[in-house]
């Protein structure tokens, strides 16, 4: 490979590859602001200026190519000084509004100035005042004042979202950023915009002014708003859910998630609608009880049905080690009529990111065995012998099935006997007759598997009432480390659930089952041990980033 | 003195009294060479580009690729926004189809199919005379599919006009690139050069209107012939455009290294009253500045331009007389490129209103003399790190009016004047305030 | 208020296309087009001007917004255009603009309230040598003096 050097150090680079992205895959960053790895090379804000030996003049590193023996300097005085007037001339009309930008703690410019800017300004007149507030779109904030012309939500819109709905405006230092009139800025992934705004001029209606940003964990995850399975990191403070925000993926993502992943996937876990421990239908009321309880009657009544009038719906929106005990449970009871139920929304899907199946985990779901299986039934058959009275026991992992349709909604109605996990409340579990309160996806450690057999792991950001943050190795902001009970912080809700492989092993070992799953971890050794497509996996070769599973020909769901 | 560009032809823009004059033959002889042979010629020739930078028109002809299976692109450029400059339009007025020869040679020896035209908006009358004017060279034949009949050769090319709408920045030939293809005029990062990836990402060159008009004579009459007249680095014509304190403004076609003082006194006819100069701008107002007793000796071409610290520019000279206020006048060239920065890249967006504002409270009275410091190195660090020359243009006015004027603009500011808020970090106060004021 | 170019319009636009090798590059001719039509340039203008060229609205936005010579309101009849930069200034410009703020009762960018006359300070416009100079709509008067913009600004009417 050809090689150059950056400030003294040799590195290695592969042809075509600019300054910029040569010196970042070596560990090297050059301050940059207009320049993102997956967005055309505008070159405008000038702070990634560096000093080329034998070129004239500076060279911005984001559009200029790495070259045999070519020798750079980030850090010569002539880089710095260049730098440092740079940082200068985008503060000067810049809005030193830091207190209460929700940007801060996350900006770029803030980073910057406290690297790389001079600590005071020599800009001495009145600041330019231009549009503040200005509702770009459904979800989005612009303050032209703060903008620094970067161009990234542009390019962002035309390059990425394929929709061409934002422009520079006036020119000079009158430039701002606009819709056409009367329009929004309303595709189906504005607000990435606001993740690569690298100051606070946009900002996200669902988030603004709720935290400063330190004030938050962040736990990496998976978005469970369709089969995509964009890389998210979930933020938590007070053990309550703010914002999800799109994490690198190139394999499943890049950097970007819908606005519907964001938005619509996390405040269930937060609503107070949620399921808070064991419930038991006694003199036709659901009863709270003790989980040991409602195991053990779940085992008992389970027992009272012969194999054949026992049916258990798995659940795509469950991880595969939820999915993988509840069809092992069916085995150890003998149950074939084991099936889930898929949520594909026709036509809304795109060549970006969003999937026609609004489930996270579909293919992992059938790839652990949640289908029917010697002659057992399918779904659709499950529900007919509900109707017909041949079937009398169902368990719901889950899903919300009663809200699939009135048929189902009624069929459910029928049954002796309903067992549902969930984690709020809905039509379904207003049926049961034992309810265990499921913990969500934010809330535990699992898998699921995307459409394109990516296995990927999430991981628990909202602690519930069996976790400690700190004593289970829960991702902590300076509150959760520094706060004390007394603190008002500290006082946020712990729900009452537990993972569904937990509830579905100690049902299991009830019945006689004799594995021990300490941990989730525990279920998918053995899942990486039994199927196929899972082989030679674990939670550490799965890492941040997934794995591809080995799937000969696509499982269709 | 002969005229290569405005000869002294009465009635030249008529297409039959151009046809008298030899009209066309050059091309004709064009025609009869190869390519190669003409772009040769024109280095030869020494010609360099009459827009600002005066780099070697033949070079910059000889970057464009030989073997490519992409479409070729002519940009003329007679965008003329520099203040200082209106040169152009006399082409376009007086002598429009030694543009279109010069054009048809070009497209000829650069292999381009297609050339445009882009001529400032402001210009509604000069754009309706050349659009006349290439109408009638498309009837004739000089223009479009019937070339092949008139030349008898297989080559033949088609000129458009491209109406600008007002932006100086346009006559940066890359903005000008993007102003075509229609977006805002917003300059382009080099490399990739034009010759490498222009016009629709198609090889182009970019050409001033002086430039393209200097090709006809240098193919008719031959290099050897072109390269002997003016100075030898800088040879040929240049249409000097005097303006400001002089008795007789205006266009003159002149031979390049001529003195700048012979310029001024002879052919301009002096300063009114016969003022002393206080300040000649001899390129159009992005160049530095000279001062009065700098001009003994001074001759206008690239070269000697340089050595006493300015450049030639687009030659267009504005002298200015002992009465001028220096302050007045820079505050209006700061003013032009705050207004015309397209607002791109963050050192000239931000700069160019920064020296604006500042400029202007110094008038106002309340600048002191670190202020002049302060523009200096505003103006240093605009200079190189922008995306497009604008950014020099805009700093130069500033940095060399104040260096090489500093003992006048000593005398705009006041040593009287505190600042009124402390921690400038936050500084965002309307105005600084006299110390005379604070005492009372 | 709804736009639409008229037929005769629509077949200057066709002719300005096959000037170019894309219909996005016709926009800024187009634009000027429009505006003979419209006076100016309203978002209603805009949409149609995108539809025409099968380009998208914010290319039309970026473009009216970014040259000076698009306008996005009406003017008045007679545009007066001043010349204030530093030839034009050298030669008294600066008192040609405000004799012709006063007389014409208005400042920069503003209309008359009659509709007939607006003002705008602009930049060089390529008249140095025959300064000062003011543009009344697409004509130079050039070589002025205080009488002769009185008489320019009275025969406007």
């Amino acid at each position: 490979m050809p090689k150059f050097i950056v400030d003294g150090k040799e590195i290695e680079f592969k042809l075509g590859q600019t300054i910029i992205q040569a010196a970042r895959d070596a560990g090297i960053s050059i301050p940059h602001f207009c320049w993102h790895p997956s967005l055309s090379v505008s070159g405008n804000c000038r702070v990634c200026l560096v000093e080329v030996e034998k070129m004239p003049k500076l060279v911005i590193a984001c559009s200029t190519y790495a070259t045999e023996g070519m020798v750079v300097s980030t850090n010569s005085p002539k880089t710095l000084d260049a730098r440092n007037s740079v940082m200068e001339f985008i503060l000067i009309n810049h809005p030193l509004d830091c207190p209460i930008c929700d940007e801060a703690g996350e900006c770029k410019l803030q980073e910057y100035a406290y690297a790389h800017g001079k600590g005071e300004s020599r800009f001495d007149e009145i600041k330019n005042r231009k549009e503040k507030r200005v509702q770009l779109g459904p979800y989005i904030k612009f303050d032209g004042e703060r903008c620094i012309s970067c161009s990234r939500c542009i390019r962002f819109s035309d390059e990425i979202a394929k929709a061409n709905q934002l422009t520079f405006v006036e020119r000079g230092d009158k430039v701002t950023i606009s819709t056409f009139p009367g329009e929004s800025f309303d595709n189906p992934y504005t607000m990435n915009t606001v993740d690569i705004c690298p100051v606070g001029a946009l900002t996200n209606n669902d988030f603004r002014f709720k935290s400063r940003v330190w004030e938050m964990s962040s736990t990496n995850s998976v978005c469970v708003g369709c089969a995509r399975g964009c890389n998210t990191e979930i933020w938590v403070r007070n053990n309550e859910i703010l914002r999800l925000t799109p994490r690198q993926n190139d394999n499943v993502n890049s950097y970007w998630m819908c606005d519907n992943g964001r938005l619509n996937t996390f405040k269930f876990v937060n609503n107070n609608e949620r399921i808070d421990g064991a419930f038991f239908r006694k003199e036709g009321a659901l009863q709270k009880v003790e989980w040991a309880e409602a195991i053990n009657e779940s085992a008992k009544l389970l027992k009272e049905y012969k194999s054949s009038e026992i049916a258990f719906a798995g659940s795509a929106f469950a991880a595969c080690e939820d999915n993988y005990l509840l069809a092992k449970l069916a085995k150890q009871l003998g149950v074939h009529n084991l099936d889930f139920a898929s949520h594909i929304v026709t036509g809304d899907q795109d060549d970006i990111l969003i999937r026609e199946d609004k489930t996270p985990n579909s293919l992992g779901a059938k790839l652990v065995g949640v289908k029917s299986s010697n002659n057992g039934l399918n779904l659709d058959a499950i529900l007919k012998s509900i109707q017909e009275g041949k079937i009398k026991a169902l368990y719901i992992l889950e899903d919300d099935l009663a809200s699939l349709s009135e048929e189902w909604e009624q069929a459910l109605g029928k049954l002796d006997l309903l067992i549902a996990n969930a984690a709020n409340q809905n039509r379904t579990t207003a049926l049961a007759d034992v309810l265990f309160g499921a913990s969500t996806y934010a809330e535990k450690h699992g898998t699921f598997v995307n459409f394109e057999g990516r296995v990927q792991r999430i991981r628990p950001a909202v602690a519930t009432e069996e976790m400690e943050r700190a004593l289970d190795g829960m991702n902590m902001s300076r509150w959760d480390k520094f706060g004390t009970k007394f603190d008002r912080w500290m006082q946020g809700t712990k729900h009452n659930s537990k993972p569904s492989w937990k509830i579905l092993s100690q049902i299991s070992n009830v019945l006689g089952g004799k594995t021990k799953y300490e941990m989730a971890e525990d279920v998918f050794a053995e899942i990486a041990g039994s199927v196929d497509a899972f082989k030679g996996l674990d939670y550490d070769s799965i890492g941040e980033q997934g794995a591809k599973l080995k799937i000969k020909q696509e499982v269709k769901v | 003195m002969e005229r290569i560009v405005l000869p002294e032809i009465q009635s030249l823009d008529q297409i039959e009294v151009y046809l008298a004059n030899g009209g066309f033959d050059a091309a004709k002889k064009a025609f009869a060479q190869t390519p190669d042979s003409l772009i040769d010629q024109v280095k030869k020739s020494g010609l360099r580009g009459r827009g600002g930078a005066a780099f070697s028109a033949g070079l910059k002809w000889s970057f464009m690729p030989k073997t490519t299976d992409l479409p070729k692109y002519l940009c003329i450029n007679g965008d003329e926004s520099e203040p200082g400059s209106f040169k152009d339009r006399q082409i376009f007025e007086y002598n429009p189809f030694q543009l279109i020869e010069g054009a048809i040679i070009t497209c000829y020896a650069i292999g381009a199919k297609t050339a445009y035209l882009y001529i400032r908006g402001e210009y509604h009358m000069w754009i309706k005379l050349m659009q006349k004017a290439v109408d009638t060279a498309y009837e004739k034949g000089f223009l479009g599919g019937k070339m092949k009949e008139v030349f008898g050769t297989e080559f033949f090319c088609n000129l458009y006009i491209h109406k600008g709408a007002g932006a100086y920045i346009c006559g940066e030939e890359s903005s000008l690139m993007n102003s075509i293809e229609g977006y805002r005029g917003y300059p382009r990062i080099k490399p990739p050069f034009p010759a490498q990836k222009g016009l629709w990402g198609c090889p182009t060159t970019i050409n001033n209107v002086e430039t393209i008009t200097n090709i006809p004579p240098i193919i008719s009459k031959g290099w050897e012939w072109f390269s002997k007249i003016g100075a030898p680095k800088h040879p040929g014509t240049i249409l000097y455009g005097l303006s400001g304190h002089v008795n007789k403004p205006g266009v003159y076609e002149l031979p390049t290294g001529i003195l700048l003082t012979d310029l001024i006194y002879n052919v301009a006819g002096g300063v009114p009253g016969n003022k002393k100069i206080k300040c000649v701008i001899p390129g159009g107002s992005s160049m530095p500045p000279l001062r009065g007793d700098q001009l003994e000796g001074v001759r206008m071409d690239a070269d000697s331009l340089k050595e006493v610290g300015s450049a030639i520019g687009t030659a267009g000279v504005m002298v200015m007389d002992e009465d001028t206020n220096l302050l007045d006048v820079l505050i209006r060239i700061a003013k032009f490129y705050h207004h015309e920065s397209c607002g791109q890249c963050t050192p000239c967006r931000e700069g160019t209103g920064w020296m604006e504002k500042t400029l202007k409270r110094i008038k106002n009275g309340l600048g002191t003399s670190k202020d002049l410091d302060l523009l200096c190195d505003v103006a240093n660090h605009i200079e190189g790190n922008t995306i497009c020359a604008l950014g020099d243009a805009a700093a130069w006015p500033v940095k060399f009016m104040i260096t090489r004027f500093r003992d006048e603009f000593e005398k705009y500011v006041n040593s009287d004047v505190v600042i009124s808020v402390p921690n400038k970090v936050h500084a965002m106060r309307n105005t600084a305030v006299p110390l005379s004021d604070l005492k009372k | 208020m709804e736009f639409k170019f008229t037929e005769e319009n629509l077949a200057r636009i066709n002719e300005v296309r096959k000037k170019y090798p894309t219909s996005l590059a016709a926009v800024m001719p187009v634009v000027y087009i429009a505006q003979d039509q419209n006076g100016f340039i309203s978002s209603e203008v805009m949409t149609e001007i995108a539809s025409v060229l099968g380009i998208d609205k914010v290319n039309v936005l970026s473009v009216v917004t970014f040259y000076t010579m698009y306008h996005t309101k009406q003017m008045g009849k007679y545009h007066v255009q001043v010349c204030t930069n530093v030839s034009c200034m050298l030669r008294g410009a600066y008192d040609i603009w405000d004799q012709v703020k006063n007389k014409l009762g208005i400042q920069n960018m503003e209309v008359s309230s009659d509709g007939t006359f607006s003002l705008e300070e602009v930049e060089c416009m390529g008249a140095c040598g025959y300064a000062p100079m003011i543009a009344v709509n697409e004509d130079y008067y050039e070589n002025l003096t205080k009488e002769k913009v009185e008489e320019i600004l009275d025969s406007l009417k």
